[in-house]
């Protein structure tokens, strides 16, 4: 009786972040794909529309599919995401949801947008002229670019609250509305995700026709498959770390105590060195990890007297505990790592191409190639963990506490809904692997026998594939 | 009556027109699913289920986007209400989203499964699936409705909140209500397919369905009259009242019509009946969003905030529906069908 007592009365805080944590970080996976993926389709439709290009309109068309299937998944857990705003955190959306769900009403139209154009130019390809095809699909790239900068502003408004006035007690009063969407961080965050959403959809895509290259499929269709969305994915890892930089910078002053994990600095100093890898200790001290001298204090400043700092100069209780520094530094790292690996798989993809005038033809490349892609998602990963976990113990920075926003179910619910939740989970992951895994194996049989011209069936989206009639007569 | 307050019933109306929006269009694609599990084995389930299928596959994606509208446009709008509602009856969206994911899942399962057992074997867990969102969601609106969600919190323990009689009718009826629309659309999509034993297998059901609709229904105004009298005068007094007359006069009408094969309007009025439902219960509690505990006044979000609704909603009448127009268009000419391979 006593030991049911404890786990009732067990505070929710632990398993709804662990929940939110989790369902976040699946939904992430399928955010870079919904939003830049349509570009690099249309893209490649174009490229056949203009040079008279079979192969590149077959690729489109699957890409096409893909797409779908991806989005599927991804509005089924981006539903569940609205939801759990409500079941974990609904205090946080009582008291701020008039300014934090700006950017939330504006990525549901974004959302609508995308769902029915997904839907048209998927199901539209035989029928529709292909100029009309390609034009109704062009919806999609802005409609991707509005859900990310929406749901950014409502991320950065966690982060830098600001257009609102709040009451004596923390309620809001006034929300002005330009203020409350564009606040401090939108700019840096808004650039950096969504460069991020390119690079991950680029590099994953083209890993998976570097294994084929690897496997020994080197026609004209792979060739282009893989070079159209790693020129591009390639050409903004650079660009990436420039904003990527910028975006730290901002931090110095934004918050302090983010950039203070991120580097693990412990107590706000000039000639801060950078430490790579590494962990902090309780009584400050970094073990392991490499010391690069004075150059904290360079990256921000330029010069060595600039002075960093440290998260001893917020209160112990308003930063992050030891251990969520030691996240926030390491997942920072992991980011900037990949980040760096990026550009040199930049560099040695360019020269090949500007001195031989060709594709690398080195099987080192294509492995590097084909590790870029899930590399890219351990950088998403990361990133999302750096500014999260960074602005610990805040679930709106400095204005409410996570364990303020938290729901009163008890503990014993939200681990049910949570362990549910992982089940569940892992099916969709399943079923959605299973049903890629199979569309790439029709799709070689396919390529086999050179009659590529079916249409896709099979796909669990949008308008019909095929009538009743026709499946009855399949499988009866 | 200044402008923040009328801005703020203009979001409440607005609410209410999507959740009506979702009630009807996820109806027809939950009622499909109701269908799809009580279809049982053999040739004729086999076609029915596929016939289902078929119907499903437009609109199943779009009428996801209609619920999370409603999300976004009541934490914004009346973040105190979405609070109130999500601390009270977390058990019950709990459930329902179980439901939404179980039926996402599986109907994409279902594509990677080959031949009649297997379909028929996840068709069982995407029926039950069909069974949990729209008993849960209504469950909600009716513990709601109850008056047992207070300003932060239930005024009652949580079991109380989420399981009374007026919440257990309302998900009752919505099962009874989804399962009329689903059967009335496919009798439209079978005549749409020139399956004529289809028409008649679900004219039928559509006809069982309506005597169901009508004998819940009934059973839920006595709760409401039970555990909320002042909301069951209010249904037949106030602005709900012309559509709670609606769907009771316009439920048989949809039956006879079923009951006689005439297949005219029989959709329209289907709609008509589900949509009038859920009018009637929102506009008999309005000005109330929580009955006798928070007006829509007292809910609404600041100026600032209504006034960037009111362009979301706009840019909805403008863009949105449009562009739902053209999809729709598409698929009725058949633009959108892909010939088999």
């Amino acid at each position: 009786m006593h030991l049911a007592t404890l786990v009732a009365a067990e505070s929710a805080l632990l398993p709804s972040r662990i929940q939110m944590a989790f369902t976040l970080a699946y939904h992430i996976i399928l955010v870079p794909l919904g939003v830049a993926f349509p570009t690099y389709t249309l893209l490649m439709n174009g490229i056949g529309i203009l040079k008279k290009d079979p192969a590149a309109i077959r690729i489109a068309r699957r890409w096409s599919v893909v797409m779908a299937v991806q989005f599927a998944v991804g509005a089924v857990t981006g539903t569940i995401l609205s939801f759990e705003f409500g079941i974990l955190w609904p205090k946080l959306m009582g008291r701020y949801g008039a300014a934090l769900g700006l950017g939330f009403a504006i990525e549901g139209l974004a959302f609508f947008l995308e769902a029915i154009f997904i839907g048209v130019y998927l199901y539209g390809w035989t029928r529709l002229r292909p100029r009309t095809h390609f034009l109704l699909g062009m919806v999609l790239p802005p409609a991707g670019v509005l859900g990310t900068v929406s749901v950014l502003a409502a991320n950065a408004f966690m982060n830098t609250p600001g257009g609102v006035t709040l009451g004596s007690s923390g309620q809001l009063v006034s929300v002005d509305v330009l203020g409350a969407l564009f606040t401090r961080a939108l700019g840096y965050e808004f650039w950096h995700f969504l460069i991020a959403t390119y690079i991950t959809a680029g590099f994953i895509v083209a890993s998976i026709y570097a294994v084929a290259w690897l496997r020994g499929r080197r026609d004209h269709y792979q060739r282009l498959a893989f070079a159209v969305p790693f020129t591009i994915a390639a050409l903004l890892t650079p660009v990436e770390l420039v904003v990527g930089d910028l975006s730290a910078r901002a931090l110095v002053l934004d918050q302090p105590a983010k950039f203070a994990a991120m580097e693990v600095t412990w107590k706000t100093r000039s000639h801060n060195p950078e430490v790579i890898g590494g962990l902090l200790n309780s009584s400050g001290q970094v073990n392991f990890g490499i010391s690069i001298p004075s150059f904290d204090s360079i990256l921000i400043g330029t010069s060595p007297n600039t002075v960093a700092p440290g998260l001893t100069s917020v209160a112990a209780g308003a930063r992050p505990t030891i251990a969520e520094a030691n996240i926030t530094h390491l997942a920072f790292d992991a980011m900037v790592g990949l980040g760096t690996a990026g550009v040199a798989l930049m560099v040695w993809y360019f020269v090949v191409l500007l001195y031989r005038r060709r594709l690398p033809q080195s099987r080192w490349f294509y492995r590097a190639a084909a590790l870029a892609g899930i590399g890219s998602y351990a950088a998403v990963e990361s990133g999302w963990v750096t500014t999260e976990v960074g602005r610990q113990p805040w679930i709106v920075y400095n204005v409410m506490r996570v364990s303020d926003a938290v729901t009163s179910a008890p503990g014993a619910f939200v681990w049910s809904m949570l362990s549910v939740l992982i089940v569940v989970y892992a099916t969709i992951a399943v079923i959605a692997v299973t049903l890629l895994l199979k569309l790439a194996g029709r799709w070689r049989r396919e390529d086999a026998i050179e009659a590529p011209t079916a249409p896709e069936e099979g796909v669990p989206y949008g308008p019909r594939s095929e009538s009743p009639k026709a499946r009855q007569v399949r499988s009866s | 009556m200044n402008l923040t307050t009328a801005l703020a019933d203009l979001t409440a109306f607005v609410l209410l027109v999507t959740i009506t929006a979702y009630s009807v269009a996820g109806g027809v694609d939950y009622g499909a699913g109701i269908w799809d599990i009580l279809a049982g084995g053999g040739a004729q389930a086999n076609r029915a289920r596929a016939l289902i299928d078929h119907a499903m596959a437009p609109v199943w994606e779009a009428n996801n986007v209609w619920l999370v509208l409603a999300i976004v446009v009541c934490w914004t709008g009346f973040p105190l209400l979405f609070q109130s509602v999500f601390a009270s009856l977390y058990p019950l969206f709990a459930f329902a989203l179980l439901g939404l994911i179980l039926r996402g899942a599986f109907f994409a399962f279902r594509h990677v499964e080959e031949g009649p057992g297997p379909q028929r074997r996840t068709g069982v867990v995407f029926g039950i699936s069909s069974l949990l969102a729209p008993f849960f969601f209504a469950a909600a609106l009716g513990a709601i409705a109850s008056g047992r969600v207070a300003v932060g919190g239930p005024n009652v323990s949580i079991w109380q909140a989420c399981i009374s009689p007026m919440s257990i009718s309302f998900g009752l009826v919505s099962l009874a209500a989804t399962a009329f629309i689903g059967a009335s659309f496919l009798v439209g999509d079978a005549r749409r397919q020139g399956m004529p034993d289809m028409v008649n297998y679900f004219r039928r059901r559509a006809v069982v369905a309506t005597v169901a609709l009508i004998v819940m229904g009934s059973i839920a105004l006595a709760t409401i009259g039970f555990e909320n009298p002042h909301l069951l005068a209010a249904m037949f007094t106030g602005l709900g009242a012309p559509f709670a007359i609606a769907t009771m006069v316009l439920t048989p009408v949809v039956g006879f019509l079923h009951l006689r094969g005439i297949f005219h309007w029989f959709r329209l009025l289907s709609a008509g009946v589900v949509g009038s439902l859920v009018f009637a219960w929102g506009l008999a509690q309005s000005p109330y969003l929580l009955p006798g505990q928070l007006t829509i006044a007292q809910a609404g979000a600041p100026l600032g905030t209504e006034v960037l609704l009111l362009v979301v909603t706009l840019f909805v009448v403008v863009v949105i529906l449009p562009s739902l127009g053209l999809l729709v268009y598409f698929d009725q000419r058949g633009v959108l069908e892909s010939p088999e391979a």
